[in-house]
């Protein structure tokens, strides 16, 4: 077996093993918003670590996930899964709309208007009454299996897919193009790359895996409100990108992981935990731009020049 | 090869190229030369699409450039460096190279999906290092390179578009003696593997050494073209540019 | 006048005093991102500071301590605001600005979004989440002429941006200080060659813009809903101002400022107050599309 193959099997038995080890019925509905989150901190960071385009929006493509999966599922009966693939094409056409944007803006153009994508569509979920319910909220959302650990189960199956998925295409020819887009896009056009073709392509696919968390969510809480798809949403998963290391593998899982962990071990002190987020944000690109991964590339470096 | 005909671009009414008409025979070194603001990177950055001239034409091999952006250009064998270099700085040397393969890529795109891809130009990207001494240090970063090695990186991953027309934006600038020397030399294999070369260039020693033609420009206009012994004989080049440089 | 003009004509004036405020925010922000090119994303969150200093200066402080009457009361919180917003510039530029100055331009940004989320969950366990009341004893009184209302606290505020603004203009055109912020703002290197120390004006700016944030939120706090997250609904509109006026650009700030003021208000008449935010970036999202430098704008080709 290749490292690799190594790797992911160590990883698949993780996640089996974990239900067993966390057995409160609290920590494991943690074990599945963990999971979500690790999909969306991978989704992040295909746009953001790996193309280099500065993206506030991405809790848009969250929420359109999740009402478009819902709205169909409570609506209009269908079956959650053909659901769930509508849901995902709806938010990877949408990731393509901004796409179209973030074709012809760079840097801090890009940041605000991702950003005024996001306020769009939290407005749209607000005010389009007569589909989402607006602030009045969607209840009594079933999950598509029954029990958390079967919840987790899927969840973090295709969240383990989803790693692989990004794991292959930076490896291939398809991440030296994306990580030369996200250097030098001038020097990437003297190449032959073609900028606005595979920034859509990141855009899309990063918006669909978002899309795709989104459809769990509702499940998972019950309820659907536009809150949860907050601009502050998009913070979040910055921060967990962020923090654990972007533009790496590892980085992002291992952001969202400490950072749905934390502050729940946090609980005891109040709303302060929430500051945990913009603490973590802020010192960790004053003081360690690499995230957490970066320290662990250093240390491995440090014993191996050791001996 | 590529033949431009009384092209024209202006930046808010400064005229950066005024009807400049050239052709760069095929299989030569082509050397553009003039003083400083003459309008020779606006030219080349004309001839690579990263601006469009405001009118004129631009042709490659009978095929119109008119309108087509500087990604396409490459698929036509356009390739070219910059001035200022511009490297993939974070990433890894072979990494910079790897990338200039991107128009032979011929990966089936379910295959970089599913997997099981990589390496497919490695050993090209390693020769390209090896090309211009670099492949020692295939694995460092690219920022982390001294300028003058930046500059030969950035030739190898324009070669690895495998380009019939190479423009060089002052490859010598900034290098000292040995390693302009050994530009030169690249330039003069480059050449003998059959690729015309068009060289945007201050370095005189090196125009005169390796052009077969030369083509001054001054505010923005063509002055004179001529082998490079027409030009250092050439009163008006003198006068506008070379002074007494060329005297000494 | 008809009822259709008089409501034109208060509309309008409902929007001007909006726009005056937002333009209190949005001129801080392009004020950095023209010396600095650098966008603080807590700005708003200074905003939200700024009143609550403003407030707990007038409940607490104002009457209370010194037996001002209501409307000294509210003026000082107005000074004390503008003091706690400068000191929140001083220190967002200490802690972020200053050691990212060298390095890609979006490490700062994320940064100062980690600052707005600090900002915004410590005042969220400091105050909690149900809104403080806010009253300026100026909103009391009302002026009418004919058929148009406005309350004194509208004049007071086009008074104060009024006089900030042109305070800003004659620095930037008069004083030596203002002057070199202003060839910074246009070339950075040359700037620096003239013996400038770029450091010294960065800071000033920072402080300067923050400092307006923070009356902003005094000025402000009577119309916000005052909870911690109160900026984030005035940032996203400072957000739009900018990039519609054209970021770095103040003439444009200024303009688009008055311009969302007045798009909002008769917003709220036409369509409902819910659509302001829709409508509000709409209009940024096709000026992107269409014209991402700018209202008033020259264009910048890049340089390669």
């Amino acid at each position: 077996m290749s490292r690799r193959a190594a790797g992911y099997f160590v990883a698949a038995v993780v996640v089996a093993a974990l239900p067993w080890l966390i057995t409160t019925p609290y920590w494991r509905g943690i074990l599945v918003l963990c999971a979500m989150n690790v999909m969306l901190a991978l989704s992040l960071n295909l746009v953001l670590g790996y193309t280099g385009q500065l993206n506030l929006g991405q809790s848009a493509f969250f929420g359109i996930g999740a009402y478009v999966s819902t709205v169909l599922v409570k609506t209009y009966a269908w079956n959650f899964w053909l659901a769930a693939i509508a849901a995902v094409g709806a938010a990877g056409l949408l990731g393509l709309a901004l796409a179209a944007f973030a074709v012809r803006l760079r840097g801090h153009y890009l940041a605000i208007a991702s950003l005024g994508f996001a306020v769009i569509t939290y407005q749209v979920l607000v005010n389009w009454e007569k589909v989402t319910e607006g602030v009045r909220g969607i209840y009594g959302i079933r999950p598509p299996v029954s029990g958390t650990v079967n919840l987790f189960y899927v969840v973090a199956g295709i969240a383990l897919l989803v790693y692989l998925l990004i794991d292959n295409l930076v490896r291939s020819p398809i991440g030296d193009t994306l990580r030369a887009i996200r250097e030098d896009e001038v020097s990437a056009a003297s190449l032959g790359i073609h900028g606005a073709l595979w920034k859509a392509f990141a855009f899309g696919l990063g918006a669909a895996i978002a899309g795709l968390a989104g459809c769990f969510y509702p499940g998972f809480v019950g309820t659907l409100v536009p809150d949860a798809f907050n601009i502050v949403e998009s913070f979040t998963m910055m921060a967990m990108v962020i923090v654990g290391g972007m533009g790496t593998l590892a980085g992002p899982v291992i952001g969202a992981v400490v950072l749905t962990f934390l502050p729940e071990l946090l609980r005891g002190f109040g709303e302060l935990r929430l500051m945990v987020y913009g603490l973590a944000l802020t010192l960790v690109v004053l003081f360690m731009p690499g995230g957490i991964v970066q320290v662990f590339i250093a240390l491995k470096r440090k014993f191996t020049s050791a001996r | 090869m590529i033949a431009a005909k009384n092209l024209n671009k202006s930046f808010g009414g400064v005229r950066a190229v005024q009807n400049v008409t050239l052709e760069v025979p095929e299989g030569s070194i082509f050397a553009l030369i003039g003083p400083n603001g003459a309008g020779k990177s606006t030219l080349l950055n004309l001839l690579s699409g990263i601006y469009q001239p405001d009118s004129g034409d631009l042709v490659l091999n009978g095929e119109t450039l008119i309108g087509m952006p500087a990604h396409r250009r490459v698929r036509l064998g356009i390739a070219r460096t910059f001035q200022k270099i511009r490297l993939f700085k974070q990433l890894s040397l072979l990494e910079n190279v790897r990338a200039g393969f991107h128009i032979h890529q011929d990966e089936p795109f379910w295959q970089c999906v599913l997997g099981g891809t990589r390496g497919r130009f490695d050993e090209e990207a390693l020769a390209l290092l090896d090309f211009v001494g670099l492949a020692a240090h295939a694995q460092e970063r690219a920022g982390a390179l001294p300028y003058g090695q930046q500059r030969m990186l950035e030739i190898a991953r324009a070669l690895a578009t495998r380009p019939k027309l190479f423009m060089l934006d002052e490859p010598a600038a900034g290098l000292n003696a040995s390693e302009v020397e050994f530009l030169l030399n690249r330039l003069i294999k480059a050449k003998a593997r059959g690729i015309t070369l068009l060289l945007v260039e201050h370095n005189m020693d090196l125009v005169m050494n390796v052009a077969q033609r030369v083509f001054v420009m001054d505010h923005g206009e063509a002055l004179f073209e001529g082998s490079p012994r027409d030009v250092q004989a050439n009163p008006r080049v003198i006068e506008a540019y070379l002074g007494g440089e060329i005297a000494a | 006048m008809t009822d259709l003009a008089a409501l034109i004509v208060q509309q309008t004036i409902n929007g001007v005093y909006l726009g005056c405020l937002y333009v209190m925010v949005a001129l801080g922000l392009t004020l950095i991102y023209g010396v600095l090119n650098q966008i603080n994303f807590a700005h708003a969150d200074f905003v939200t500071v700024g009143a609550y200093a403003a407030f707990f200066t007038v409940t607490r402080f104002a009457t209370r301590v010194l037996g001002l009457p209501d409307t000294g009361g509210y003026l000082l919180s107005i000074v004390v605001a503008l003091g706690v917003g400068a000191l929140l510039g001083l220190a967002v530029n200490a802690a972020v600005f200053a050691p990212l100055r060298k390095g890609d331009e979006l490490r700062p940004l994320i940064a100062t979004i980690g600052v707005s989320v600090l900002l915004e969950n410590g005042q969220l366990a400091l105050f909690g989440p149900i809104p403080y009341q806010f009253d300026s004893p100026f909103s009391r009184e009302t002026i009418r002429i004919g058929r148009i209302f406005f309350s004194e606290q509208s004049l007071l505020v086009v008074a104060v941006s009024a006089a900030s603004i042109a305070a800003l203009y004659a620095f930037m055109r008069f004083t030596f200080l203002g002057k070199a912020l202003r060839a910074v703002a246009q070339d950075r290197e040359t700037a620096g060659l003239m013996g400038i120390n770029p450091n010294l004006l960065i800071a000033l700016t920072i402080v300067i813009a923050s400092a307006l944030a923070g009356m902003g939120g005094a000025l402000l706090g009577p119309v916000l809903v005052l909870t911690p997250f109160a900026g984030a609904t005035v940032i996203v509109k400072a957000f739009a101002i900018v990039i519609i006026g054209g970021f770095g650009n103040m003439q444009g700030t200024i303009l688009a400022g008055v311009l969302v003021g007045v798009i909002e208000a008769f917003t709220v008449q036409y369509l409902g107050s819910g659509l302001i935010d829709l409508v509000v970036f709409v209009l940024l999202l096709v000026m992107l599309a269409v014209r991402p430098t700018g209202l008033i704008a020259e264009r910048k080709e890049e340089n390669v």
